[in-house]
């Protein structure tokens, strides 16, 4: 199994990285880039899982050569789980990102990140009714603190690609 | 497999926002307060001086700390005596290429592999590195370098290249070697020549700046705004010159955030190190064939011919061939050369921008050759030019100035 | 009242109306859309770009880029 961090520049998607990953972290440059990224283990129920953390991309359209470098690395590990970290308070334009993994046929999880930051936005989302029209796991998370991060992981493992139709006939009902 | 298309995702979002997210009242914070302030230009251009001349005056207070207080009594006082005791063979060309000067008494003038080479390489450029690099780092991380792009737009706009093009700009300020490499992130061609051409040839690296701070600690305000305003005028004329386009700009404007100790120092590790790796081996092999060249006269033969375009185009004295060339290897180790020549303070100066705008070193080179040699002849061809009439130019305002 | 963006005024707020077509894609990953409301933050003299919020999140835009939006302003 292999996890990419994918999301938003500036969400907490390093934090959440380190809070995930033990010491072993590899930096490297993207080929022929100065673009680097991160790669780094975790222990999953015994299980020895890749992580790595993708530059922050805002689109799969990308508008600049780090952009570029993070769809170029979801299109290269077309059997990873990709754990979306958005901005809870920016949630609608996070979403847009997953969406579009989504429809690639990616298994997704979602980070919602900076969760107390929406709180004090008073930016209220029903966690459990998202998950439900999405029909993947999502998971509040404050990566600063470490609260959510537990539930990521483990939540994570369960998850598989899901139909965009599907989503469209679970959020009518 | 269905896939949307931009307007049939938004709904979908709409839909699902609908169902999952209520939007409460939003107060103002100050954070935001904060946030809009630093990147308005009425009060975003003075604090972005402010936070640069603090940045400033750290990176000065820590290098010198570290630099003055620590190593230099260090390498003085401990490193070079040791060496020149037990280096056997005084006369010898091999105590000249790994000791130098055998009367010398501090690192700067023995000019020796082992004792200036190691000096400069970890005593004065490792703490400017070290420093610049925190620097950056920080203002990565807290989200305060997009908005020193969004300040700089404007002008960066009028020379050709996009907002973010301070990052190579500060990166370089640290090494050029990065920054040329940094030049791949903006997106046309016009961009990326224009950049790594003034950016070589106008932007101190932290090795030299580090330098400059020992050897020319009064005037180097003057030398660095003297290159500064090059990187501008050259960088109008380029714009003007090369066809292309320069992209628009269009980025996120993220919250401030505090930055992590983790993250940091992981970065500034990362950093750190590879700067290492790239640059010890130039500066002890750049020592090495300097030495070389001095022993064989090949520096004196130089000085020589080129003497006449020093003394009477540039206004230096002949002797500054000899550091002009080490320059091309090392441009830190330049500047420390110059300091041991015998010449006026207007000549330093000159001789100092000389040094900087001259040649880059021969990393920065062999990064821009991978950029492609078409780029780099061409980045030649306006050094050339730039080097001639720009350093002419200071002369002739020292001549005006009554000073030369 | 249908205006560019690189013509809204400081603190102004406007709904966008219509985005240049190539530009549509590029903008939408910020969040920038037909049917959100827009606020202008700050705009820089001397053809420097313009900074808008949109859902709370601020995007910096070149004068070539806040041209090729159209917003409403009530």
């Amino acid at each position: 199994m292999k996890i990419l961090l994918m999301g938003h520049p500036n969400v907490g998607k390093s934090v959440l990285f380190n809070r995930l990953t033990g010491a072993n972290v590899i930096e490297s440059n993207y080929p022929g880039t100065t673009i680097d990224y991160t790669k780094g283990y975790m222990r999953v129920g015994g299980e020895e899982v890749e992580v790595i953390d993708v530059p922050g991309t805002f689109s799969l359209d990308p508008k600049d050569k780090a952009e570029e470098v993070a769809v170029k690395m979801l299109h290269e590990s077309r059997d990873a789980t990709v754990i979306c970290v958005i901005d809870a308070s920016k949630i609608e334009r996070g979403l847009y990102l997953v969406l579009e993994i989504v429809e690639e046929g990616y298994s997704v999880a979602i980070a919602l990140n900076m969760w107390d930051v929406a709180e004090d936005k008073n930016i209220k989302i029903d966690v459990v009714n998202l998950e439900r029209i999405l029909g993947v796991p999502v998971v509040s998370t404050t990566a600063i603190s470490g609260e959510g991060i537990k539930e990521l992981v483990s939540r994570s493992r369960g998850t598989a690609p899901v139909e965009v139709d599907d989503i469209f006939e679970r959020v009518e009902d | 497999m269905t896939k949307l298309d931009v307007d049939e995702r938004w709904d979908l979002i709409d839909k699902i926002s609908k169902k999952t997210v209520t939007f409460g009242e939003y107060k103002h914070t100050l954070k935001d307060a904060i946030g809009e302030l630093t990147v308005k230009p009425l009060t975003g251009i003075p604090i972005a001086i402010a936070v640069l001349y603090g940045f400033w005056s750290f990176f000065s207070s820590f290098a010198g700390f570290f630099t003055d207080g620590f190593f230099v009594k260090l390498f003085d006082e401990h490193w070079l005596l040791w060496l020149q005791e037990i280096f056997p063979g005084k006369e010898s060309w091999l105590y000249y290429i790994f000791v130098g000067d055998p009367s010398a008494t501090n690192c700067f003038e023995a000019f020796g592999v082992l004792t200036s080479g190691f000096f400069v390489a970890i005593g004065v450029v490792l703490p400017a590195i070290v420093a610049f690099y925190l620097i950056l780092t920080l203002l990565e991380d807290s989200g305060y370098l997009p908005r020193l792009a969004v300040l700089i737009d404007t002008i960066l706009h009028r020379i050709g290249l996009h907002g973010y093009a301070i990052v190579p700009t500060i990166l370089s300020l640290g090494c050029n070697v990065p920054a040329v490499a940094a030049t791949r992130v903006l997106e046309t061609r016009k961009e990326r020549f224009i950049m790594m051409t003034i950016l070589a040839i106008f932007i101190p690296c932290g090795a030299q700046l580090g330098i400059m701070k020992e050897v020319i600690p009064d005037t180097m305000g003057f030398v660095i705004f003297y290159l500064f305003m090059g990187y501008l005028i050259f960088g109008f004329i380029l714009n003007k010159i090369i066809p292309g386009k320069t992209p628009e700009m269009l980025i996120d404007v993220p919250p401030y955030q505090m930055p992590t100790a983790q993250n940091v120092g992981r970065k500034l590790w990362m950093r750190t190190s590879s700067f290492f790796k790239v640059a010890l081996p130039f500066v002890l092999l750049g020592c090495v064939i300097v030495n070389v060249l001095y022993l064989t006269g090949f520096i004196a033969w130089m000085g020589d011919i080129l003497s006449p375009l020093f003394i009477g185009w540039f206004g230096v004295p002949s002797e500054t061939a000899g550091p002009l060339i080490a320059a091309f290897l090392r441009k830190d180790l330049a500047v420390a050369q110059l300091s041991a020549i015998e010449m006026t303070r207007y000549q330093m100066i000159s001789a100092v921008v000389l040094v900087s705008i001259y040649f880059p070193c021969v990393a920065t080179f062999a990064m821009m050759l991978r950029e492609g040699w078409k780029e780099l002849l061409g980045s030649i061809a306006v050094l050339a030019m730039v080097v001639t009439l720009y350093g002419g130019l200071l002369h002739l305002i020292w001549i005006l100035l009554g000073v030369a | 009242m249908e205006k560019k963006i690189s013509e809204m005024n400081y603190n102004e707020e406007a709904i966008v109306k219509s985005i240049d077509e190539d530009l549509k894609l590029k903008v939408a990953g910020m969040g920038i859309r037909v049917g959100k409301n827009l606020k202008m933050i700050t705009k820089h003299p001397m053809k420097g770009p313009v900074v808008v919020s949109v859902d709370g999140a601020n995007t910096s835009l070149g004068l070539g880029v806040a041209d090729k939006i159209i917003v409403e302003i009530e």
